[in-house]
């Protein structure tokens, strides 16, 4: 388990170099992703590996929100890395394997899983996005920020 | 005037190149038109090309069309646009400062180099952990992963497709997790995942999102359409070496 958290954090962390996040933001979006990941790893148990996605997705997406307004930058220099462990990349590799073995039955099977927990983890970024933006536009037209 | 209207399309045409989201191009030129003293600025941004529509206080109007088709994510020029714009908008910095940041940032090459590739292979390791994969095979997937990443980066200055690019790395991925197979025992499946796991789209999937959410349908439907295909490119590619491979 606490090798699984770090690796969330560092995947983050990897990925947000890859994308060349500034250099002063790189760990913050690391800590965003690893704490993504965390929300996963606790939820998944009560509420299934969707509803664990949706809150990961959901919080990844409100720390960002967050981050991107305290430090000055935009929301994506937080968000992409943050998304990167919460991938299905190991459901979609199964999708692949399961159609290749002609296995077409358990093959739709974890496609539609795999497309559900994609799904999810936007649904939580949609949600979280648009409260965040519903409460700028309300400040915008106040004439508080331009 | 030709001048402002140049350096604010470059700005447009910077984001769009980095994969920055629409709204975010959108608000940007026309921040930076209208703190240049434009009376009003139309813009029309997609993935691979921006329309700007420039109204100067004589009563003329100044249109310019930019074709984008070279994107290479960079989210550093995103960040570093964003505040120039900020700062030129809030009357903090000159028109010529603007200038010289913008065309330093036009010219300035994506940072690679082995330091980047090795730390690439850190991510496909630490997929391959998480995945609940052991330490030695976080290792074999490092090492392809940060391989895969050294041949992809070479694909990305040649004129190769994305989606051809995102293929040719997972064959090679795969390639050399077959290779490594017959020499030690370890699970393939959790190997080859962590490393093509370097070559999932991150960023347009993201924006993809974003643009959605912020009603740029058009963006938003290509984008996703992009994500997807990379998605099926990279399983395609695997899928090639596993039933070569006879598994």
């Amino acid at each position: 388990m606490g090798v699984q958290l770090l690796a969330g954090f560092v995947s983050a962390l990897t990925f947000a170099h890859l994308f060349h996040v500034p250099k002063d933001q790189i760990v913050r979006s690391g800590v965003v992703g690893g704490l993504g990941w965390a929300m996963f790893l606790l939820t998944k148990g009560d509420w299934g590996e969707i509803g664990g996605m949706f809150v990961a997705g959901t919080a990844v997406a409100v720390l960002s929100e967050l981050l991107a307004r305290k430090w000055k930058q935009p929301v994506v220099i937080f968000l992409i890395p943050g998304v990167i462990p919460l991938v299905p990349g190991g459901k979609a590799y199964l999708t692949m394997l399961s159609f290749l073995q002609n296995d077409y039955l358990e093959g739709l099977e974890l496609l539609v899983s795999t497309v559900f927990l994609a799904g999810a983890v936007a649904a939580g970024i949609i949600l979280a996005s648009s409260v965040f933006r519903v409460y700028s536009r309300a400040r915008h037209v106040k004439g508080e920020v331009r | 005037m030709e001048q402002l209207v140049g350096l604010v399309l470059l700005a447009g045409e910077l984001l769009l190149t980095c994969g920055a989201e629409m709204y975010r191009v959108e608000e940007t030129v026309e921040r930076m038109g209208i703190a240049a003293g434009f009376t009003q600025v139309e813009i029309f941004a997609t993935p691979t090309g921006v329309f700007i529509s420039l109204h100067a206080t004589d009563g003329r109007v100044y249109t310019r069309v930019r074709r984008i088709r070279h994107v290479q994510n960079n989210l550093a020029t995103i960040s570093e646009v964003n505040a120039l714009s900020r700062s030129f908008s809030a009357g903090q910095i000159s028109l010529d400062q603007v200038r010289e940041e913008l065309e330093r940032l036009q010219k300035q090459e994506n940072p690679g180099g082995l330091w980047s590739y090795l730390i690439g292979g850190l991510g496909a390791a630490s997929f391959t952990l998480m995945y609940a994969g052991t330490w030695f095979e976080a290792l074999i997937a490092g090492i392809s992963g940060a391989i895969v990443l050294m041949i992809v980066s070479w694909l990305e200055h040649r004129p190769v497709p994305k989606v051809l690019q995102a293929a040719t790395g997972a064959v090679i991925a795969a390639g050399m997790v077959t290779a490594a197979a017959d020499l030690f025992q370890f699970n393939f499946d959790v190997v080859t995942l962590g490393a093509v796991m370097v070559l999932a789209p991150g960023v347009v999937m993201t924006t993809a999102i974003r643009d959605m959410l912020s009603g740029e349908l058009v963006s938003g439907v290509s984008r996703s359409a992009e994500a997807l295909a990379i998605a099926v490119a990279i399983a395609t590619g695997v899928a090639v070496i596993l039933s070569l491979g006879g598994r």
